[in-house]
């Protein structure tokens, strides 16, 4: 019988065999326990890692806000002072249709102002914070020639103060006779949109 | 690490003490019981270390056998019968398997050694027992000492070593090829008028005639006689031993062979005991006469050392596993300081950004809101103007063609179709297509689009404009009408940023629609055909 393992050997071997149990079992809790910490440090870095990609999202859409509204700020300085957040002023608006009829030797103008009434917008669009009002304008003019037409409706739609954009317009010839020479040639019969726009929170600005 | 090399001799044992692998102490005990109490006093003081007895006796014998060729379990079986059978009155025995014979049955040679008389022995076991020192083995030095001729690289087809042992004692040993078969141990008893010389002759000489006898040379061998001897008993031996034709001495200088074995100092005397210790350290050899019992305690400590390497072993893998797996946690760690420092500046960065955010009196959304519905609605937003003046410019170069009138509107998408009323010219050609739910003479009837009035505010992505407007045709010749209209067309439509489309034209000559012809005796010189197009223009990309 080998003598290690024979009553005395085991007895003689006893602190051998303990080291050995101890060793296995330390280094069993070694390895574990820095597996565990090893683990545990991974899943820090990526939880670090996420955070840090969210906190420089967060800066770049800051960063990209930021730029926005800078741009933003002169776009809306100018159209602040264009009025843009102003209330109607529709006899400001007649007294501008007079001037400009008379500037570009329209014949006749008849038009018609419509309650302003909230604008709807494409895909049903809505902001936050404004709400988008418009008054539908139809107008009827006649004039000597088509540029005189065409001229009138141009700056019509482009005024320095509030925004007109024209969204129909026919023009036709008209039959003239020869020997009248100051009948209208031309006939515009056009619609545009009188648009402002209104602070959901703290009404117009001036 | 120290070991312990007991020289055994008839006279006397000789204790070597190693460490580091030299020999660092010896001490001589006689045979005698003082000697052992002595033994037994130092073996005390030096502790459990690992013991190797080296047995250079007389009791020593040597039984050269061939067994059948058997395999490993049945010639342990047939080889340990015949040592019972050989030396059955000592535990001390041992056989050695040589090899195979070269002819008739290929037997195995096999040389069985013994202590015959064990009380040779026994006082000094008894001593180590006590003491529970641990033996790594008995060796047999006669055995043994072929490891000699193998590194002085004296391998010759006879051999014969002689050596002197620290008991005065002469030992021949003989190899033939390597093997070892006969082995005598002579005590150096001078008689009046003999030296140490004509001793060591006449003993070489008494072998050789032994080994002749036993047919051990052919016609043609000759005995390599290798003496380990000390310079200073050279001088009276080299002269005695003669060279004949069968017999050839080498002396062997100690001195020499410890230097090139490496043993320092050398031996001080003939006495090889020293040189054969050192090779028994650098190399070890096999246990030879040692039954287990005797060995339990150095096996027990070479299991227990094995058992503490183990665990050290263990231990250290466990440690470098955890070490490794702590590295890359540490390195984790510190790429996740870095990246916390990096979270910190974004935040810094963020609230930097947020302070140097310019502020509206009416609030940034109110001010982004405003914006965005200018950027994406109003800014590029379409003007009669911009659709009609490049298109006049083609129309200058086409003098056939007059424009009667243009439906024009901005739009969400280029496939809407602007409401029109037709006008009838004046002076119609003679022939007119009948287009499907219009009678003759009358222009195909447009299809209404829904009330733009109804709608909503367009996006003016789109600019559509659908002009009506007649051209000359000069009698029946609509080819040429019909290739200006064309030619205005497809010039319209290469205006950058601009299509066009014809949608009805002056004479639809397509199979799908008839066509009315009133040709009168006397042919008009020109008419006017009536024809529309499609002119549509996309805005700039909104951002």
């Amino acid at each position: 019988m080998n003598p290690v393992f024979s009553k005395a050997g085991l007895r003689a071997m006893a602190l051998a065999w303990a080291s050995l149990g101890a060793a296995i079992v330390a280094a069993a809790l070694f390895a574990w326990g820095s597996l565990l910490y090893l683990e545990k440090e991974k899943r820090d870095g990526l939880t670090s890692q996420r955070e840090l990609q969210q906190a420089q999202a967060r800066v770049d859409a800051a960063r990209r806000e930021r730029d926005d509204l800078k741009a933003s700020s002169a776009i809306f300085e100018d159209l602040l002072k264009r009025g843009i957040l102003r209330e109607e002023s529709r006899l400001d608006f007649v007294e501008r249709l007079g001037r400009l009829k008379a500037r570009h030797q329209i014949t006749s103008l008849d038009y018609e102002i419509a309650a302003q009434r909230p604008l709807p917008l494409p895909g049903g669009r809505a902001f936050n914070a404004v709400e988008v009002l418009g008054s539908r304008v139809k107008l009827r003019a006649q004039a000597l020639h088509e540029g005189d037409a065409l001229a009138f409706l141009e700056e019509l739609a482009t005024p320095e103060s509030g925004f007109n954009p024209i969204s129909r317009c026919t023009l036709r010839k008209l039959e003239v006779t020869a020997d009248v020479k100051t009948s209208p040639r031309v006939e515009a019969d056009c619609a545009l949109e009188w648009i402002s726009l209104k602070d959901k929170r703290g009404g117009r600005a001036n | 690490m120290a070991r312990h090399i007991l020289y055994l001799t008839n006279e006397n044992l000789v204790s070597l003490v190693a460490r580091g692998g030299r020999i660092a102490g010896r001490k001589v005990f006689p045979v005698s019981g003082a000697g052992q109490e002595e033994f037994e006093r130092f073996l005390k003081e030096l502790g459990p270390v690992p013991a190797h007895v080296v047995t250079d006796l007389v009791e020593e014998d040597f039984r050269v056998d061939t067994i059948p060729h058997l395999g490993t379990r049945d010639r342990e079986v047939v080889v340990g019968r015949r040592l019972n059978q050989l030396f059955r009155n000592t535990p001390y025995r041992h056989a050695i398997v040589q090899g195979r014979e070269a002819e008739g049955r290929r037997d195995d040679r096999v040389v069985y050694t013994a202590i015959t008389n064990g009380e040779v022995l026994r006082p000094w076991v008894e001593v180590l027992e006590r003491l529970e020192t641990p033996v790594e083995g008995i060796h047999s030095a006669a055995v043994f000492s072929g490891r000699l001729l193998t590194d002085l690289n004296l391998e010759f087809s006879h051999t014969l070593l002689v050596t002197f042992t620290p008991g005065d004692a002469l030992r021949q040993t003989y190899f033939r090829n390597k093997e070892i078969k006969f082995s005598r141990l002579t005590p150096v008893a001078l008689e009046e008028g003999e030296t140490l010389g004509t001793m060591v002759s006449g003993e070489i000489g008494r072998t050789w005639q032994y080994l002749d006898s036993l047919r051990n040379f052919g016609s043609e061998d000759r005995l390599e006689v290798c003496v380990l001897i000390h310079p200073k008993d050279r001088p009276v031996v080299e002269p005695e031993l003669r060279d004949y034709d069968r017999i050839q001495h080498r002396l062997l200088d100690i001195e020499q062979v410890a230097a090139k074995l490496g043993l320092k100092p050398p031996p001080l005397s003939s006495s090889a005991e020293e040189v054969l210790a050192h090779l028994l350290l650098g190399k070890g050899t096999e246990n030879h006469y040692a039954p287990p019992e005797l060995r339990r305690f150095a096996v027990l400590r070479s299991a227990r050392i094995g058992v503490l390497a183990a665990a050290g072993v263990i231990l250290a893998s466990g440690m470098a596993y955890a070490g490794w797996n702590l590295s890359f946690a540490l390195q984790g760690r510190e790429q996740d300081f870095h990246t916390v420092r990096q979270i910190q500046a974004a935040q810094r960065e963020l609230d930097e950004i947020a302070r140097s955010m310019p502020a509206q009196g009416i609030g940034g959304q109110t001010m982004r809101d405003a914006v965005a519905f200018y950027s994406g609605s109003l800014k590029e937003y379409p003007t009669v103007a911009a659709m009609l003046v490049p298109v006049s410019v083609v129309l200058g170069r086409y003098p056939s063609i007059r424009l009667t009138q243009v439906a024009w509107q901005a739009a969400d998408d280029d496939k809407t179709m602007p409401r029109l009323t037709p006008t009838i010219p004046r002076e119609t050609p003679p022939l007119k297509a009948l287009a499907k739910g219009s009678g003759p003479g009358l222009p195909p009837a447009q299809k209404a689009p829904d009330d733009p009035t109804e709608a909503s505010f367009s996006s003016g992505r789109q600019s559509v404009a659908l002009l009506e407007a007649v051209v000359n045709v000069e009698g029946t010749d609509f080819r040429k009408a019909l290739g200006e209209v064309q030619g205005f067309v497809d010039e319209v439509g290469r205006i950058p940023g601009f299509r066009s489309s014809l949608v009805d034209s002056p004479l639809d000559i397509t199979p799908k629609v008839g066509i009315q012809g009133r040709l009168a005796e006397r042919i008009p010189a020109s008419s006017q055909a009536r024809f529309t197009l499609r002119v549509s223009r996309a805005t700039e990309p909104r951002t």
